[in-house]
Formats: structure tokens, C-alpha cells, sequence
């Protein structure tokens, strides 16, 4: 199945949706669609899965109002479309006020390139592979600390260190003892229920990486990447980039640094925990269904569910008229479960020869880090398996996730 | 047979913008520039014979449609 044979014929939700909507979710999920409510946490893929199938293009009254796309189709449109729907504006819906914009994330060309340009080399595949020792290290390392107990809960005591381990230790040069702060003020700045408190977390960060970035400008350099965003970049004007430019670029990586990864590593090693059967096959032929199983998992547990643009113009999007200034969701989440480009979306399948998904974005926006985030999942998941090939979720324990704009697991305990 | 990798208008748009899955899922075919980027991006590829297959995979893989059957 390819791009080609999408379908372009879309059929709006009927009234009867919309009631069947409100009879499930107790919500109408086509015109009152927000991420942070509990229902969205609750019951995440019942909700992707009705949107993608029913709704090409919804609209959500929630805050200022904004628009959201879930086919594959239309996210790839607005995705790789940055003169009409701008990054510049930011990715977050009603955003906090006064938080600084993250940059190359939330920027476009000529602005946006100078800097990718610039990061690019220092997150390619080849840079990338040299970590791999490194990671797994930690990997064994973090292990080793509850091996022997038995159990252990596996956001706390892996799956939220290692990624920040691997980001810290071999892209930032950060102490790993501050790591804790950071994750907390990432977390809290993405999922506090209070848009004041998000914006104080993010304050924090702020401070604490413009402080790193600052000293590191003053110490002889390193020859890494925070090197080259002290250094800065020359714009198309031939200013320099403006210190407060770099450091909210400091941000912007470790943001997708140590806030992502978690969940596909949570919500792969859960699914693995109830398939014995899968996990035998990875145990048994890792170079064949390693990568797939990891295509697979990003795919179904998508850590960044939706992010937004900003139209620069009046434009038509999957049959609705959108407006200059109008806000618009890409759900990532979604369009990697829209059954026009995967077949049996809903069936999570770790021997897929083709995994088409959204889950790193589309256009000159994608992820940055997904050479990084692939390493730390296939050393996670290999390293696992090989030291505890047999275990299962603890009894009475169930899984607590947390959603907003992003997806995370809060717990998962496991035990063997 | 022949493979297309787009570069895309201003060098990203509905081109190659570097996922690298062409590469991961089907190495013996497509190879990334140290940026990680399709090394043949703007150009063609003369697909060798007995790796169509390989081929064909790249063209599925890529998130962002970039990889075409060439003429």
C-alpha cells in the first residue's frame, strides 16, 4: 500500500456520529477535541482511531479553538507545507503566555535551515553509532540495581534515566545528577494542568541550560554540539544568531532529548510482557526483527501524539476552509493509524516488512533525534530481553499513563 | 529499473529531509551522506540487478513519499 492509493474523498461526521461520540466518550470528540482531557489519557486509540476514520478535519473549541487532521494524507500536507502552515507560531494550542519559542522547532527557513544545517551532523547516524557502546552500558548499569529484586517499576528505574543518560552524557556533557530537575521541568511544563505552571517549568529550564550554555562559552571547546549552538549560527541577514536564540535551541534538544523515548520503551516492553511469542522471535533473530519491532512500537505508542501549526493564509485542507491565523493540530498518532496507509492499523504486529508512521513527523520539521532514539530502543529492548527474557506485569499493578500534546507513561511494574 | 529520491522545493518540501528508514530497512540499495540524508537525493539510482526488491521497500518506507519508480 502506498501514497498513491489514499483516498481524497472525505466524508465529514454525520450527527449520529457525533452522538455516538458523546454516548462513548461522554464528549464530542470531532468538535470538542482536547488532548488534556482525561478521556484522551483514557482511552487515547479508541479516540485516534474514530478520528481518523470519521473526521478528516475536525475543529476544537477548546481555549482559542483550533483544527486538527489525523489522515495520513493530510498530515503530510500540512507537515511538508511550512510557507502555508508556518512552524513559527509554535506547536503547542493555546499556548502559555511569554514562553520563549524553541528553536529550530518552532521557527521556519531561512532561520529553520541555517540551524538544521548546523545540528544535523551532530545527530546523524554515523555520529550516532559511536554512542552505541556507551548506551548499552548503561543500559546493563541500570539493570544491574534490580536485577535481583525481582521487580522493579521501569519508568522510575530505567526507561525515564536512560534516555537522558544517553542525552547527557554523550550530546550535552550536563551532569547526570541534574538530570532529575531537567525531566521534572520538561514534564511539568508539558503536562501541568495549569498553563501558568507549564510556563514557570519551561522558565526553569531556561535558566538553568542559559546558565550551561554560557559557561561552556567561556570554557576552551569541546568539539560538540554545544559548542556549535554557543558559537551560533550566522542568519540570512548576516547577524549572527542572538544568544537567547541559542540557548532556546539548548532547549529545544533536550526537550526532545529526555522527554520522548520513554513511552516506546514503556509501552514496548508492556505489550512484550503479555507476547511470549514475540519475545521468543526478538530473542531468536534480533538483526531481522529488531528494527521492525522498533518501526512498530513507534508507530502504536506514539510519544508525541499531535503537534500544531499556524496557517500563513487562507487555505483548503481536506475540504474545509481554513483561515489566515487559524491554528492546526497534526496528530502524528492518528495519521500512524490511518488504515489508507497501514493495514489492520489496529493490530500492533512486530514482523511488518513496511511500517508506514508519522510518529518522528513529516517535512523539514522531522525529529532530530530518531537515529539517537532508535539506538537507545534497540539497546533497551536488546539488553532487556537477553538478561530477563521471561517476565510479566506485577500482579495488581496496572499501568498509569499521562497525555497531552505528548504521551508518557507515569508507571509500569514488572516482575520475574 | 530505476529509483527517484526527491529533493524537494528549497531543499525539504515533499523531498528527502533525512528519516533514513531507506537505509535502515534496505542498506544494500540506499546509502545516507554523513548528515544523514539519501546520498543520491536530487538524483537517480541505477537500482543493480536482483535488488529490486530492496528497492521497492525504500519506496514504501519513506514517511515522506520521497522515493519514486523512475522511468
Amino acid at each position: 500500500m502506498g501514497f498513491k492509493d489514499q483516498e481524497t474523498v472525505y466524508t465529514p461526521p454525520t450527527a449520529a456520529d457525533v452522538e455516538a461520540a458523546k454516548a462513548k466518550y461522554g464528549r464530542d470528540i470531532y468538535h470538542d477535541f482536547d488532548l488534556d482531557a482525561p478521556v484522551f489519557n483514557d482511552r487515547l486509540l479508541d479516540v485516534l482511531d474514530d478520528i481518523v476514520e470519521k473526521c478528516p478535519v475536525a475543529r476544537s473549541q477548546v481555549g482559542t479553538g483550533f483544527w486538527l487532521v489525523a489522515q495520513n494524507k493530510l498530515v503530510r500536507e500540512v507537515g511538508q507545507n511550512w510557507r502555508a502552515f508556518s512552524a513559527a507560531g509554535g506547536y503547542m494550542p493555546n499556548r502559555p503566555e511569554g514562553l520563549p519559542f524553541l528553536f529550530p522547532e518552532e521557527c521556519d527557513p531561512p532561520i529553520h535551515t541555517a540551524w538544521r544545517t548546523a545540528l544535523n551532523p551532530f545527530m546523524g547516524p554515523a555520529v550516532i553509532a559511536e554512542y552505541d557502546a556507551t548506551i548499552r552500558a548503561d543500559a546493563n548499569a541500570l539493570i544491574d540495581r534490580f536485577i535481583d529484586r525481582g521487580e522493579c517499576e521501569f519508568v522510575s528505574e530505567m526507561g525515564g534515566l536512560l534516555p537522558g543518560w544517553a542525552f547527557f552524557k554523550n550530546v550535552l556533557g550536563v551532569p547526570i545528577e541534574d538530570l532529575d530537575k531537567l525531566v521534572d521541568g520538561v514534564e511539568r511544563g508539558t503536562f501541568a494542568p495549569d498553563m501558568a505552571e507549564r510556563g514557570a517549568a519551561f522558565g526553569f529550564v531556561f535558566s538553568y541550560l542559559g546558565e550551561y550554555l554560557k559557561k561552556r562559552s567561556e570554557e576552551p571547546p569541546r568539539g560538540d554540539m554545544v559548542d556549535m549552538i554557543a558559537a551560533g549560527v550566522e542568519y540570512d541577514d548576516g547577524n549572527p544568531a542572538p544568544w537567547a536564540d541559542r540557548v532556546s535551541v539548548l532547549v529545544d534538544m533536550t526537550f526532545g532529548g529526555i522527554a520522548t523515548t520513554t513511552y516506546v520503551m514503556a509501552g514496548g516492553l508492556l505489550w512484550l510482557a503479555e507476547n511470549p511469542e514475540a519475545r521468543k522471535l526478538l530473542v531468536s533473530d534480533p538483526e531481522t526483527y529488531m528494527p521492525r519491532a522498533i518501526e512498530e512500537f513507534a508507530r502504536v505508542f506514539p510519544p508525541v501524539v499531535a503537534l500544531g501549526r499556524t496557517c500563513t493564509q487562507d487555505v483548503e485542507l481536506g475540504g474545509q476552509q481554513l483561515k489566515k491565523g487559524d491554528f492546526v493540530m497534526m496528530v502524528y498518532g492518528g495519521a500512524s493509524r490511518d488504515p489508507r496507509v497501514i493495514e489492520d492499523p489496529k493490530k500492533i504486529d512486530i514482523t511488518r516488512e513496511t511500517v508506514l508512521h508519522s510518529a518522528f513527523g513529516v517535512g523539514i520539521h522531522r525529529c532530530i533525534g530518531s537515529n539517537l532514539a532508535r539506538l537507545e530502543l534497540r539497546a533497551t529492548f536488546e539488553e532487556w530481553l537477553r538478561r530477563i527474557p521471561d517476565y510479566h506485569v506485577k500482579q495488581g499493578t496496572t499501568p498509569v499513563y499521562e497525555t497531552g500534546y505528548l504521551r508518557s507513561m507515569r508507571s509500569l511494574h514488572l516482575s520475574w | 529499473m530505476r529509483v527517484q529520491i526527491a529533493l524537494g522545493k528549497d531543499g525539504g518540501q515533499q523531498g528527502c529531509t533525512g528519516h533514513g528508514r531507506c537505509a535502515v530497512m534496505a542498506g544494500d540499495v540506499y546509502r545516507l551522506d554523513d548528515n544523514g540524508y539519501n546520498i543520491d537525493r536530487g538524483g537517480v539510482i541505477e537500482v543493480p540487478p536482483g535488488l529490486e526488491e530492496s528497492a521497492r521497500l525504500g519506496v514504501r518506507v519513506c514517511p515522506e513519499g520521497a522515493i519514486t519508480l523512475a522511468k
